[in-house]
């Protein structure tokens, strides 16, 4: 009886947690995701590769999220100094860290292909 | 006595736009914005969306298609609002006028040739909420001593993936046909940018261009597909009554549409290395009821334009160009643009005609304009310089163009054509001078007595200069 009370309680917990981590995993995603569409999406495009409808026009075609170039060395650090300071044609824009942060979530979960992103 | 009144009066108010105009000029120019609030809004300085103020590059265009919402605030509002400001000063100089310098004066300054204010203007230039936008103009005009909602356009917008390309689509509620146009060969942000409000103007004037602005409300779609295609559609119904009314506030509502008038938009816009090709077509329908009247028959105005545009975006630095090891902005040295557009009307004057206000049943109109800019980008300013050509040709009328001093037809004919010569300087982002000279080969028919009255077209010869202060 003891041990079933156990298992019962350690399932409970095991599920507790993943839904939890689930949760604040599709939080993060959904607030990543209506930032980028408001904020990013008009030049780096729906599909993150930086071709937006505001990007034709640029000299400089927007960070293009697909292409592994961009995944290497202080990735997060690199966005997170771009979208606070801008870069060229891109503004600087008034984010919070948390909102940075959820970007960098979801841009990289969206757009970094897989086997990049296992690397 | 009263007069003496009269007088201080005017030097104080005199005193106060000057006070006013001295302030503006304390404004730090390092943040210095087109119209101020798209810049503020997006953290752009306002060479990113124009050339030379009004005109927008590539860019500008796709923020206002955008529906002005692009924005560096995470926030799905502006807080404070989008507002920006805008004041005119010009001098005219043309035969027949006197001089004049009178702010606010409630008399008619429309023979002046100093007008302190031509135009105020206040905007709401920017984000509503979220996706919706809003390009609000509301203007006092300095020689017709009124204010009134000028040029008005709320937009929607959004942005989607169609046939593995970009789409943008949107709505537009406007309230002057041609106004949500991005390009600037349409009559409503076409060359001149600005122009004298007492000078003499040909008689004769196509619909689509500035007929039917604030006397008209419409709602309206457009899409703009790959960077390419754009096509856009807008039904306009008159101001006069029903719930486009607020869209005419402060003018009187003199142009009565009867039922809907539609209006049409297709361009094609092409990149080739710096370099930005747009050709399109724009047209309108409207039926009109004669001046005076609301009901019965109407005159049926159908206008159709083709346009053309040239961009060339500037000189582009090498890819690896650095200063201080960060990369150089691409700075666009100078900038080379050229718009066309030629507007052909179908006349048919079944209300006008049987009640003897013209000659003819049937008649037609034909303007062509065309201009050419270069500006350049020096560290004391911008520079500009502008040719333009224009010419109206149309059928003569004695009744329609009829024999007045000044602006009336010996000839009946409308035919009028010309030149206009302009040069501009920016020594700052916000403050705009421009100098204009129009010439007149041609002014309602004829180059020397053309109104009958001994008058020559090029005594219309006007010379205009304007500064433009942005705030």
């Amino acid at each position: 009886m003891k041990r079933s009370i156990l298992v019962i309680l350690s399932c409970f917990f095991v599920v507790a947690l993943t839904a939890r981590y689930g949760f604040a995993q599709s939080e993060s995603s959904i607030k990543g995701k209506t930032l980028y569409t408001n904020k990013c999406q008009f030049c780096h495009g729906i599909r993150g590769d930086g071709k937006g409808p505001a990007a034709e026009p640029l000299l400089r075609h927007p960070a293009d999220f697909t292409d592994p170039k961009f995944w290497q060395e202080d990735v997060v650090e690199k966005i997170d100094v771009t979208i606070k300071n801008g870069k060229e044609m891109m503004p600087a824009f008034d984010l919070k860290p948390d909102e940075i942060k959820a970007i960098t979530w979801y841009i990289s979960h969206t757009f970094k292909k897989e086997t990049q992103y296992n690397k | 006595m009263e007069g003496r009144k009269m007088k201080r009066k005017r030097s104080e108010k005199v005193f106060f736009l000057i006070i006013v105009i001295g302030l503006m000029q304390l404004l730090p120019v390092t943040n210095a914005w087109a119209v101020p609030s798209f810049a503020r809004q997006t953290g752009l300085p306002c060479a990113s969306c124009h050339t030379v103020f009004p005109e927008l590059t590539p860019f500008g265009r796709l923020f206002k298609l955008g529906g002005y919402t692009m924005s560096k605030s995470s926030k799905p509002y502006e807080l404070p609002p989008p507002l920006a400001g805008m004041a005119q000063i010009s001098y005219t100089d043309f035969k027949g006028l006197t001089s004049g310098v009178a702010p606010f004066d409630k008399t008619n300054r429309a023979t002046d040739k100093i007008n302190l204010p031509q135009q105020l203007s206040l905007f709401y230039g920017g984000r509503i909420y979220d996706k919706i936008g809003a390009f609000v103009q509301v203007s006092y005009d300095g020689v017709d001593n009124k204010v009134y909602l000028d040029m008005t356009d709320i937009r929607y917008s959004n942005n989607t993936i169609l046939w593995d390309k970009n789409l943008i689509y949107g709505l537009t509620l406007n309230n002057s046909p041609t106004v949500q146009d991005p390009w600037n060969t349409i009559p409503a942000w076409g060359f001149p940018f600005a122009s004298s409000s007492v000078a003499s103007n040909p008689a004769a004037g196509t619909i689509i261009h500035g007929a039917l602005d604030q006397q008209v409300g419409g709602i309206g779609a457009n899409v703009f597909w790959n960077n390419f295609i754009y096509a856009g559609a807008t039904f306009y119904r008159t101001t006069s009554n029903g719930i486009y009314k607020p869209l005419s506030i402060g003018t009187a509502t003199e142009q009565v549409v009867e039922g809907t008038a539609p209006y049409w938009r297709l361009a094609m816009e092409h990149r080739w290395k710096n370099h930005f090709f747009t050709i399109g077509t724009y047209g309108m329908q409207a039926n009109i009821f004669p001046s005076g009247y609301n009901s019965g028959q109407a005159d049926r105005f159908t206008d159709v334009a083709f346009d053309a545009q040239y961009q060339f975006m500037g000189t582009i630095e090498p890819e690896d160009a650095t200063d201080n090891g960060k990369p150089k902005s691409k700075a666009r040295k100078y900038n080379i643009t050229a718009h066309a557009t030629w507007i052909h009307e179908k006349q048919d004057w079944k209300a006008s005609f049987p009640i003897g206000n013209t000659t003819n049943p049937y008649s037609f109109l034909n303007t062509f304009r065309m201009n050419f800019n270069y500006y350049y980008k020096s560290h004391l300013g911008d520079v500009a310089g502008s040719v333009s050509y224009f010419s109206i040709i149309g059928k003569t009328d004695p009744l329609l163009y009829s024999s007045a001093p000044i602006d009336g037809s010996k000839t009946g004919s409308p035919n009028s054509k010309g030149f206009i010569l302009e040069t501009d300087y920016l020594p700052w982002e916000k403050v705009k001078i421009s100098l204009q000279y129009v010439i007149y080969n041609k002014f309602n028919g004829a180059q020397s007595n053309y109104d009958g009255y001994g008058r020559n077209a090029s005594d219309n010869n006007t010379l205009y200069a304007v500064v433009w202060f942005m705030f």
